[in-house]
């Protein structure tokens, strides 16, 4: 049951919207944007080029999108969630035809002027679509069975077609946003239960499939694993990332080597050192201090999503911010988990700092779900 | 659960007496349900929310704690550990028999590159073949510009290279640890020891495989981790070795010879205190084998007293003589028809010189006849004469523990005619390698057993069967001194070490049948100190010619004699032999400190 249509007399209109808007969440986005260009602009060793520029023109870009995704009201988004979903779902089987093959993996679709990451769409998508589901469907039915299968559905349909591709760190992203989602909507907590034992069981296949002709997972994926349970067996192969990414990080020390001063990030010991692990630079170079108070902005952008979250009287403004907030979660704790070894390596950008476009595009689009959430949540009328 | 009825009667009567609306009350009770289905469903959200709260919480904490730890922590570059590695490192030394090095393992290392890490390829490149003026400079900087991501530039660099390479600065030039074999006695029992080389190669390691020689013959010992690294002991003496090379090397010059090889061996334990083979090489750099078509024996590789097969001429006879003073064939005082030339249908056997119509069995020893040997391997036949070269080990390659020695295989007659036996007994029509006829005048030496050569140390006599009745290998024994005291051998005399031997003087096969006439495998094979033998030394020289009189002079006698006794006078010491002087007959003198 919806509550939206009841009170859109007291939602503001037209361009007082933007007075309305969550104004913290929108600061925080603004300023962690900033500490990653400040990052590749050291990264690139004090220039511009090549990265810190387009990643500015696309975060303006981005922040376009936001606000333009904010502006307009959330029950449109609702409405259109299930032919969104359909949509990013049509563009990642279409990269299974027409993608380009970039790192090993065909995640590409190069549309002209932005080379976009279907997957990446799907990640919000399938927020909005699964938040829209459990908006439409009554409270007392979120545990029936058939209706925990359909969701699961949605779920493991993209999931299937990423693991294509193949992108073992978004499926599993996939999989964990939703299941939170499920989980944060009612779902009877036995299915988690069993779902978690089941997973464990599947955990216990793919690894008895080692080696055997039904192997589940590539050599890559098995050496990642084997690398994450110990780096150190193989620090010039596999285990290159993580050892290095660890040098950084204790070389920062404390308060760090200070800005621009890293070493092991500038003379190229590091791989991917403007993508997924640039928290290795910003560590190294600002310390334990600057990776905590990196870690600080990425909690208060999660504590304002769900304020927002809370705030909002209808289920799928309050879904759609959790959701955002959990897949936001995600994003980092797994990257900063991968590059401090706690995590195999699968290739998750940290938020808004990691170079690359669609994750920014889409992530700034889903803040600005957040935002038009926000917006539009009834509230008494001023006099 | 109970559910409250929406229009209880009750209430509902009581509305209708006091003439309420009724359904103002079940409009109350619908939104108080409502307001309870809301509040348990804000409720579990609500719990739901908790749970993801503390997930969440538990998560940071834990993503804090673990940067916390890491900002802690010394960054260190972390250790390679070999422990899981396909490569095993640290090769076994090899030792001598008093544990001197023979072999052992250094650590160096290579050098590689990986140009998409490089910053100037050009530069890097040009600052290399200043380091290394053998690259060449126009491949590096195609190899650096181009696709390749990796390439080896140099497999085995010293400090000082690694310091410069170091100083060029370039982040795409690295540097992987890597182990080689090391011989610090550079050529030194070279042929023993073979060589290594590199196996599979890693960035971080290599394997070391042996190649030839003990290297490869106990490469799985050497390389196996489970030995602990203990070293692998040889039979070699490292000083009497060195001696016998600089002694067999003087004298291979002094005769002219092109190649010589010498087998010094404990007549009880068949332990080859040394053996030495001439050309040889550096087993730190071993020369390439030389390509197919092209004689291998020329090759410094090529080791003669193993791999080397020769009619070994007349030191063969004392094997014909000590079988038939075994067999009791003969006695050492047994008169024997020499009257020559012995005819044998087309073949002819004659001496070098006429020495008369009969000799003792003794004489034809000490002059070495060819046709009172030929007549009493006639006694003995084929059979018999087959069955005990084969036990002395004559008939299949020597146990002798280095590859090579497989590659050593005796050259049998095709049809082991009474004709072949002849000639076997005086030692044409089969052909031995020197190692061969050593072990068989160990047997001789030692009172009769057959003992097998080996690389290895050993502790105490190895005596193997019995192939000769201690009697029969004493007489043997007295002949052997009497050829060095009055015979063939002469110059083989070295004062107090009283040296028993047989010379052999073989002219060389032609490849293509018949013999050269100016061409001859000269060897001496000894016994000493011949009253209570314990070593055998054999030495053969290919091609000698000594030229300091009117012709050139190319017996063994004038050959491999003087340096056998040269080198006896030389390793009896080091091997802690003390001379003693027999009494001369007849004389009044006896020595003081017997």
């Amino acid at each position: 049951m919806s509550y939206l249509e009841y009170n859109v007399k007291s939602v503001p209109t037209g361009l007082r919207k933007l007075l309305y808007l969550n104004w913290p969440l929108l600061v925080l986005t603004i300023t962690v944007a900033c500490v990653g260009f400040l990052m590749l602009y050291s990264v690139a060793g004090g220039s511009f080029t090549p990265w810190a520029k387009p990643q500015m023109e696309r975060f303006a870009l981005g922040l376009a999108v936001m606000l333009v995704v904010a502006l307009v009201p959330i029950w449109f988004w609702r409405n259109i969630a299930a032919l969104a979903y359909l949509l990013s779902l049509a563009l990642l089987v279409s990269v299974e035809f027409f993608g380009t093959v970039g790192m090993g993996a065909q995640r590409w679709l190069d549309l002209g002027f932005v080379r976009l990451q279907p997957s990446e769409l799907v990640k919000i998508t399938m927020v909005m679509l699964l938040a829209a589901y459990y908006d439409w469907l009554p409270a007392k039915r979120t545990s029936r069975p058939f209706w925990v299968m359909l969701p699961l559905l949605f779920i493991l349909l993209p999931t299937w077609l990423v693991l294509q591709q193949p992108d073992l760190g978004t499926s599993i992203l996939f999989i964990l946003g939703g299941g939170a989602l499920m989980f944060l909507a009612g779902v009877h907590w036995a299915y988690f239960a069993v779902v978690i034992a089941a997973g464990i069981g599947l955990v216990t296949t793919v690894f008895q499939s080692r080696g055997t002709d039904w192997q589940l997972l590539k050599n890559y994926q098995f050496r990642r694993i084997d690398t994450f349970l110990d780096p150190s067996t193989d620090p010039l192969g596999a285990g290159y990332h993580i050892t290095q990414s660890k040098i950084a990080l204790g070389s920062g020390g404390w308060a760090g080597r200070g800005f621009m001063q890293g070493t092991q990030s500038r003379l190229n010991f590091l791989p991917e050192k403007h993508t997924d692990f640039i928290f290795t630079t910003l560590a190294e170079e600002f310390g334990f201090v600057g990776g905590l108070s990196l870690l600080a902005l990425y909690t208060l952008i999660l504590v304002f999503c769900i304020s927002t979250a809370l705030a909002a009287r209808d289920r799928f403004s309050s879904l759609v911010s959790l959701g955002i907030a959990v897949t936001v979660f995600l994003f980092f704790g797994v990257n900063m988990s991968m590059v401090m070894g706690l995590a195999p390596v699968v290739g998750v950008p940290l938020p808004m700092i990691s170079y690359g476009g669609s994750a920014m595009l889409v992530l700034m689009a889903a803040l600005g779900l957040v935002q038009s959430a926000h917006i539009h949540r009834p509230r008494n009328r001023r006099r | 659960m109970i559910r409250t009825p929406l229009r209880p009667l009750a209430r509902i009567i009581s509305a209708r007496d006091k003439g309420e609306n009724p359904k103002a009350i079940e409009r109350e009770n619908i939104r108080r349900r409502h307001k309870n289905m809301q509040d348990r469903a804000r409720a579990r959200a609500e719990g739901r929310l908790l749970v993801l709260g503390v997930f969440f919480f538990a998560a940071f904490v834990t993503v804090g704690a673990r940067m916390g730890m890491l900002a802690t922590s010394e960054p260190s570059e972390p250790a390679v550990s070999f422990v899981d590695t396909a490569i095993a490192m640290q090769r076994a030394d090899i030792v001598d028999r008093q544990g001197r090095i023979l072999a052992t393992n250094f650590e160096t290392h290579s050098l590689y590159a990986q140009p998409p890490q490089m910053i100037d390829p050009i530069a890097a490149a040009e600052g290399l073949v200043e380091i290394f003026p053998d690259l060449d400079k126009g491949r590096l900087i195609r190899d650096f510009t181009g696709k390749r991501k990796f390439l080896w530039i140099k497999r085995k660099i010293s400090p000082e290279q690694k310091q410069a390479v170091h100083d060029l600065g370039d982040p795409g030039l690295l540097f992987g640890p890597r182990e080689m074999r090391l011989y610090p006695n550079g050529s030194l029992a070279a042929h023993v020891l073979g060589g290594a080389s590199f196996g599979k190669e890693g960035v971080s390691a290599a394997e070391v495989i042996g190649v030839a020689g003990v290297e490869r013959q106990f490469d799985d010992y050497l390389r196996d981790p489970a030995n602990g690294n203990k070293p692998l002991q040889l039979s070699l003496d490292l000083t009497v070795q060195a001696a016998a090379e600089r002694v067999l090397y003087g004298g291979m010059k002094l005769m002219n010879a092109k190649g010589a090889t010498s087998i010094l061996m404990d007549v009880h334990t068949g332990e080859v205190i040394s053996v030495v083979s001439l050309p040889d090489f550096d087993p730190n750099d071993r020369p390439r084998p030389p390509t197919s078509g092209f004689d291998p024996s020329v090759s410094p590789l090529f080791n003669r007293a193993v791999q080397g097969v020769y009619e070994l001429g007349s030191t063969f006879k004392i094997f014909a003589i000590a079988q038939a003073l075994d067999l009791g064939l003969i006695t050492p005082h047994t008169v024997i028809d020499t009257r020559g030339p012995l005819r044998w249908g087309r073949f002819r056997i004659t001496d070098y010189r006429n020495y008369g119509n009969e000799m003792t069995v003794t004489n034809v020893i000490v002059k070495s006849s060819n046709i009172g040997t030929a007549r009493i391997a006639q006694q003995i036949g084929a059979e018999q004469q087959r069955a005990f070269l084969d036990s002395l080990g004559m008939l299949d390659a020597t146990p002798f523990e280095i590859v090579e020695a497989q590659g050593g295989k005796p050259l049998l007659p095709a049809n082991w005619s009474e004709l072949s036996t002849m000639t076997i007994s005086y030692g044409h029509g089969l052909s031995t390698s020197p190692m061969h006829l050593a072990a068989g005048y160990a047997a001789i030496a030692n009172g009769g057993h057959y003992v097998s050569p080996t690389v290895l140390k050993r502790s105490g006599p190895q005596h193997g069967p019995r192939v000769l009745s201690a009697q029969a290998a004493a007489q043997a024994r007295n002949m052997l001194r009497l050829v060095v005291s009055e015979g063939t051998a002469s110059f083989g005399e070295v004062p107090g070490y009283a040296v028993g031997g047989k010379t052999g003087t073989a002219d060389k096969p032609k490849p293509r049948g018949g013999y050269y006439d100016e061409k001859v495998i000269a060897t001496f094979a000894s016994i000493f100190p011949a009253h209570d033998p314990k070593y055998v030394l054999v030495v053969t020289l290919d091609e000698p010619s000594e030229n300091t009189g009117d012709k050139p002079r190319r017996t063994a006698g004038w050959t491999a004699v003087p340096v056998a006794a040269e080198m006896i006078r030389r390793v009896a010491p080091l091997l802690g032999l003390r001379p003693s002087f027999e009494p001369a007959k007849g004389a009044a003198i006896t020595l003081a400190s017997q």
